[in-house]
């Protein structure tokens, strides 16, 4: 599947800004099975520096600062982006993936092989996923049995957040604790997101968190709206010997040609799309629009034309 | 007196270690010359000593903040006369030992944030990396100009039981300590020269030249005059003392993260002129704290996007950001392998015997025998984290160990040890208390260059098993004695031409910030004495008018205590419905524009007001205004107005507070100088002073009085402007209106008139820096020039016209109201053109993955 994604972010200051700086998270990541064929970053006023950068975690950001004065700032990022699901490992038929027991994985992690040492800091704490709860721990410990396979058992956690979280867009903020999350168990894929990886760590399980997009459908008949979509999140597992593997709690499925994978992180803290520090007073107005629409590849058959007119 | 003579009463229950007497009670022989000197002097002479060190300490204001400290901000300092001793000898091996873990930690923080090879190998397990604190992942494969990543070490030695000297802590994030032994050298010094006589002590002038040279040559590009700042979090830190002595004495300017600012991944310092390029940074903020775009957002002792300039190799930080990953008892355990795999070499310097829980074998043996053991976690996320096991009861140990058991690799066991202890001069004579050493190395090329001595911190109690100044205690001087040489001390002096940095001289490179402190200290010091010779002058009336027979209260009393309010602002005060009850009980009234500091306009909030800024600034100012303003201070406190309601004793206070706000004015205008910034001051000072030469006039003159009323509230106005002599010189005549007009409103070259003051902040503020044009084009200096030609064209005759309704002068008041209205106007174009801090720094608001 080949995809065009616009995602913008304008902030409006209703008093002059006087200078800027910030960090853009919004270009997709490449790796087998999703190919990041064209991106731009395009940002209003024009920066006054701008360059990109890679993180502790691989992903590219982009670094920029506005030093004039300013009213509004309007940050682009326009993607095309080729989704192969079946060019990643076969979650479904390999064995490995399947019957890793979550016994088994705890055991190779004690190794500190040089894979599993690769992976251990996304058993540990992090910004927004520290003292986890011992209500989440048992509300993890319900699926993830150390006899059972760490696939399936991770499996259906991700169906139980779906069935006992009711999506909540009014309810929590960046700043929510994840305990008054389970409490409530109310959100939105953040923090069902965040919910997995802290049941998951709360067992020794290594997982991270992946920001994205997840394209929608209209309702039957009816011509998709611009920008109804949104930038999304859900998380991975690690199964020892096999890889990470992606589980949206949100939407109960394994995420397959349909998400997007922009960047990941230990939890948001690690991967927010768009972050800063500005100078100035007054108040200011976020507004946020995505839109995922399939596109056709103008770019790659430009691209084989001119190879074949070349020839 | 014989030298055992001091150790009389010593030892009442030896058990530990001592630095001085041996178990057998013989003298450890390098404290031989010191306590021989001891005995000479005799113990009443170093009683006297002490008081002298104390006192000194005192009157240089050498303080150390203790947070949430209900004595308030500044505690004093405090330094035993009796130093600590090591013998050159054994120093050396110390030396050896400092040099070789301040590269091995160096080593352990190139690898941490490159390539990851003591985890990789298995060295150090992860997770004392990866869950400490300090460990920012922003810093990750940043290549720093500088030859070392670690630039300042310090170790907290103490001395163990085989008799060698232990690391106890590495301070690896902003090591502090070093301005407070320079002082206690030379307090030491100062105060009891005897104690040093035939002793050979090694003076740390190399070592703080080598240090001033680590600073220029970490600067970017090898530029030759590199612009070198230390980076404060601000008055309120705890050893904020040490940031302004260190700025003072080491010739960098003191700065906060609001006056840096990054354009094009460079910092800039805001100055009076615009921005100048900063090169180097001395950090005393924490590593986490420094860039609130990538890392603790919410910070404000940073600034955002130095990361980046860092990344940029566009300035240099010592020690750079994220160094504080070291300051980390998990490392411990593993020190000796670390050592062993970098440099094939072992420790030199002992250690505490140390478990890391994060080992299952480890953490079983720790829970076992938990009571033997001091448990901490592996960062400082609180100090006060710290169990002492032996001394918890059997919830507190549980609740530990259900913690421990949470997150094993958060915590590290150590060895409960028992440290030497070392004679500390007590009001009961000499007690043996635990003490700590804290030692300083910088980089010096290949290697690294240690200061001979450091500082010695004394527990606060005998049995203290906590050496901390947070938790009170004292302080030694740190000797290291040769008795080989036979060379003489000698009063070293510790200063050197500071010709290879840049020191931001000169009006325009002036801090805005600085600038800004100054104009305010000028500001809330002609507020407070203003409204201190006012109020004195009220009183001094109610005294003389015999005030408490309330009915033949004359009226012009009634005038001028409302006038109190006004000048105060205090509202209702002696205005409004229940003006009544305020003259019945007008003491009440006063005291509370006295010493209501909640009240905005009271002479208690201006002293306030001052003393913050003057904490702010103290860097700038000198030893002699240091005293002035504590006894200022000290004298304001301790006045307790609930028991002085008699009118003498608060005309007492004023005067002497009077008499000290004078001093400390006139030491101002000789300790600065008018480039350092004096000229802002003086524009904040003429300021206040014109306004409040306006709202006295304004409450005073404006309404017609009968004619003897007029004659007192004139004489009373006079008086309070300490202008009566002056005005009887002048005019020889029966005091009117008129000639007291000219006098204290129109004069052109009488000090204390407002025409003069006004012309005196025109000249000033012409002689400020501007950016882009000419400074007689700017807001400011139309502002105040309208203002002078304002009441240039004045007429006395004119303006003391009373109205048609024969009450009021209405053109005079006119005119007052004009002139006010103006320097606002000036003073709020000075703040918003040099002052550059209005902007408030802000999170860009987060967007939600939904």
């Amino acid at each position: 599947m080949l995809y065009s994604i616009i995602h913008t972010t304008s902030y409006d200051y209703d008093e002059a800004i006087t200078y800027c700086h910030n960090i853009a998270i919004l270009k997709p990541r490449d790796f087998l099975g999703q190919q990041l064929i064209d991106y731009s970053l395009e940002i209003q006023p024009f920066p006054t520096y701008l360059e990109e950068d890679i993180d502790f975690f691989n992903n590219t950001i982009s670094r920029f600062s506005i030093e004039q004065s300013h009213n509004k700032l309007v940050v682009t990022a326009t993607s095309l982006v080729e989704r192969n699901f079946d060019l990643q490992p076969n979650i479904f038929t390999s064995e490995i993936c399947k019957k890793t027991t979550i016994k088994d994985a705890l055991n190779e992690f004690k190794k500190g092989t040089e894979e599993t040492l690769s992976v251990y800091e996304f058993t540990l704490d992090s910004q927004f996923i520290k003292s986890i709860s011992s209500e989440i721990k048992e509300y993890a410990e319900i699926s993830l049995q150390p006899e059972r396979s760490i696939f399936e058992a991770t499996n259906e956690l991700m169906e139980r957040i779906f069935k006992d979280f009711t999506f909540d867009s009014h309810f929590s903020t960046i700043a929510t604790p994840l305990e008054e999350v389970m409490k409530a168990k109310k959100g939105v894929c953040q923090d069902f997101a965040q919910i997995g990886i802290a049941c998951l760590r709360s067992v020794g399980l290594p997982a991270r968190y992946v920001s994205g997009y997840i394209e929608t459908l209209p309702p039957p008949g009816k011509e998709k709206l611009v920008g109804t979509d949104a930038s999304h999140a859900w998380f991975s597992v690690y199964i020892p010997k096999f890889g990470w593997v992606d589980f949206d709690p949100t939407n109960n499925q394994i995420p397959k040609n349909q998400h997007i994978t922009v960047s990941y992180g230990r939890d948001y803290y690690d991967v927010p799309p768009l972050k800063g520090v500005l100078y100035g007073s007054g108040n200011s107005k976020m507004k946020v629009s995505v839109d995922i629409r399939p596109a056709k590849n103008t770019k790659q058959q430009q691209h084989q034309q001119q190879q074949q007119q070349q020839q | 007196m014989p030298v055992k003579n001091l150790f009389e009463k010593y030892f009442n229950d030896f058990e530990d270690y001592d630095e001085v007497l041996k178990s057998d009670m013989t003298i450890n022989p390098s404290w031989e010359k010191l306590l021989n000197n001891f005995s000479t002097i005799g113990i009443e002479e170093l009683s006297e000593k002490q008081k002298q060190i104390d006192w000194l300490l005192a009157e240089n204001g050498v303080t150390y903040n203790v947070y949430n400290d209900p004595k308030g901000l500044n505690r004093p300092w405090s330094l035993n006369i009796i130093p600590f001793i090591i013998e050159q000898q054994e120093w050396k091996s110390i030396e050896k030992g400092l040099k070789q873990r301040a590269e091995l930690l160096n080593l352990i923080l190139n690898d941490i944030y490159g390539k990851r090879e003591l985890i990789k190998n298995k060295i150090i397990p992860p997770e004392i990396i990866y869950s400490h604190r300090g460990f920012l992942r922003n810093c990750d494969q940043i290549k720093y100009n500088t030859t070392k990543n670690l630039l300042i070490h310090s170790a907290d030695l103490a001395r163990g039981p085989d008799g060698r000297m232990w690391v106890v802590n590495d301070r690896t994030e902003a090591p502090s300590g070093l301005g407070y032994s320079l002082e206690n050298r030379f307090s030491a010094r100062r105060s009891a020269p005897e104690l040093f006589k035939d002793i050979h002590i090694e003076q740390p002038f190399s070592f703080f030249k080598d240090f001033h040279q680590l600073l220029i040559d970490a600067a970017p590009n090898n530029k030759e005059n590199p612009t070198i700042v230390i980076l404060t979090p601000g008055p309120h830190n705890e050893t904020y003392f040490e940031h302004a002595y260190l700025s003072s004495y080491l010739g960098y300017p003191l700065v906060k993260g609001n006056d840096l600012v990054i354009r094009s991944n460079k910092v800039y310092i805001k100055t009076l002129k615009g921005l100048i390029q900063v090169d180097v940074i001395l950090r005393r903020v924490d590593g986490a704290y420094t860039d609130p775009l990538e890392l603790k957002g919410d910070s404000y002792l940073g600034v955002a996007g130095l990361l980046n300039a860092v990344r940029k190799k566009n300035v240099s930080i010592l020690n750079p950001i994220g160094s504080g990953v070291l300051e980390n008892p998990g490392l411990i355990p593993f020190m000796n392998s670390i050592c062993k795999y970098f440099l094939k070499e072992d420790l030199i310097l002992p250690q505490i015997a140390s478990w890391w829980c994060g080992q299952e074998k480890e953490r079983n043996f720790v829970l076992e025998n938990l009571t033997k053991f001091v448990v901490k976690p592996i960062d400082r996320t609180n100090r006060e984290h710290i169990y002492f096991c032996e001394l918890l009861n059997e919830d507190e140990l549980e609740s530990l160990k259900k913690q421990i058991l949470e997150k094993p690799y958060h915590f590290v066991a150590q060895e409960n040890i028992s440290f030497s202890t070392a004679p500390n001069f007590t009001s009961k004579g000499l007690e043996p208390r635990k003490v700590v050493c804290r030692t300083f190395a910088v980089a010096k090329n290949e290697t690294y260059s240690i200061m001979p001595g450091g500082l010695v911190r004394v527990a606060a109690e005998r049995e203290e098993l906590r050496v901390s100044n947070q938790r009170g205690g004292t302080s030694k001087d740190f000797w290291i004695t040769n008795s080989t040489t036979k060379e003489q001390p000698h009063n070293q002096r510790y200063h050197w031409h500071n010709s290879s940095a840049n020191t931001l001289a000169g009006i325009e490179n002036l801090p805005s910030n600085t600038a800004e402190n100054l104009f305010w200290s000028g500001r809330y010091l002609a507020r407070t004495l203003v409204t201190a010779r006012y109020i004195r002058m009220v009183l001094n009336q109610m005294a003389d008018s015999d005030f408490s027979k309330q009915d033949s209260n004359p009226e012009s009393l009634h005038i001028l205590f409302q006038s109190i309010t006004h000048l105060t602002s205090i509202f209702p005060g002696f205005t409004g419905k229940n003006k009544e009850a305020a003259f019945k009980d007008p003491l009440k009234e006063i005291a509370k524009a006295l010493f209501d500091k909640n009240e905005f306009g009271s002479l208690a909030n201006g002293i306030q007001s001052f003393s913050n800024s003057y904490f702010s600034l103290r860097n700038l100012w000198s030893k002699d205004m240091w005293r002035v303003f504590d006894s200022i201070t000290k004298q304001w406190i301790s006045f307790k107005p609930e028991k002085h309601q008699n009118i003498k004793s608060i005309i007492q206070l004023l005067d002497s507070i009077i008499t000290k706000l004078i001093a400390f004015m006139g030491l101002i205008e000789e300790s600065i100088l008018v480039e350092q910034g004096l000229l802002l001051y003086f524009i904040g000072l003429q300021m206040e002073q014109a306004t409040m030469n306006i709202d006295k006039s304004r409450a005073l003159l404006v309404v017609k009085n009968e004619e003897q009323t007029e004659y007192e509230i004139l004489e009373s106005l006079l008086d309070s402007n300490e202008s009566l002599n002056i005005y009887r010189y002048s005019f020889k005549s029966y005091l009117n209106i008129e000639n007291v007009i000219n006098l204290i409103l129109l004069d052109k070259s009488y000090s204390r008139s407002l025409k003069y003051q006004l012309n005196r902040i025109r000249k000033d503020i012409s002689k400020l820096p501007d950016k882009n044009q000419n400074i007689e084009l700017t807001t400011s200096y139309l502002a105040i020039k309208e203002a002078c030609d304002l009441i240039e064209n004045v007429n006395s005759k004119n303006i003391s016209k009373i109205d048609n309704n024969k009450f009021t002068r209405i053109a005079l008041d006119e005119l007052l109201a004009k002139l006010s209205t103006l320097i606002h106007k000036t003073s709020l174009s000075v703040t918003n053109t040099y002052f550059n801090h209005s902007d408030q720094q802000r999170q860009l608001v987060h967007q939600k993955n939904v």
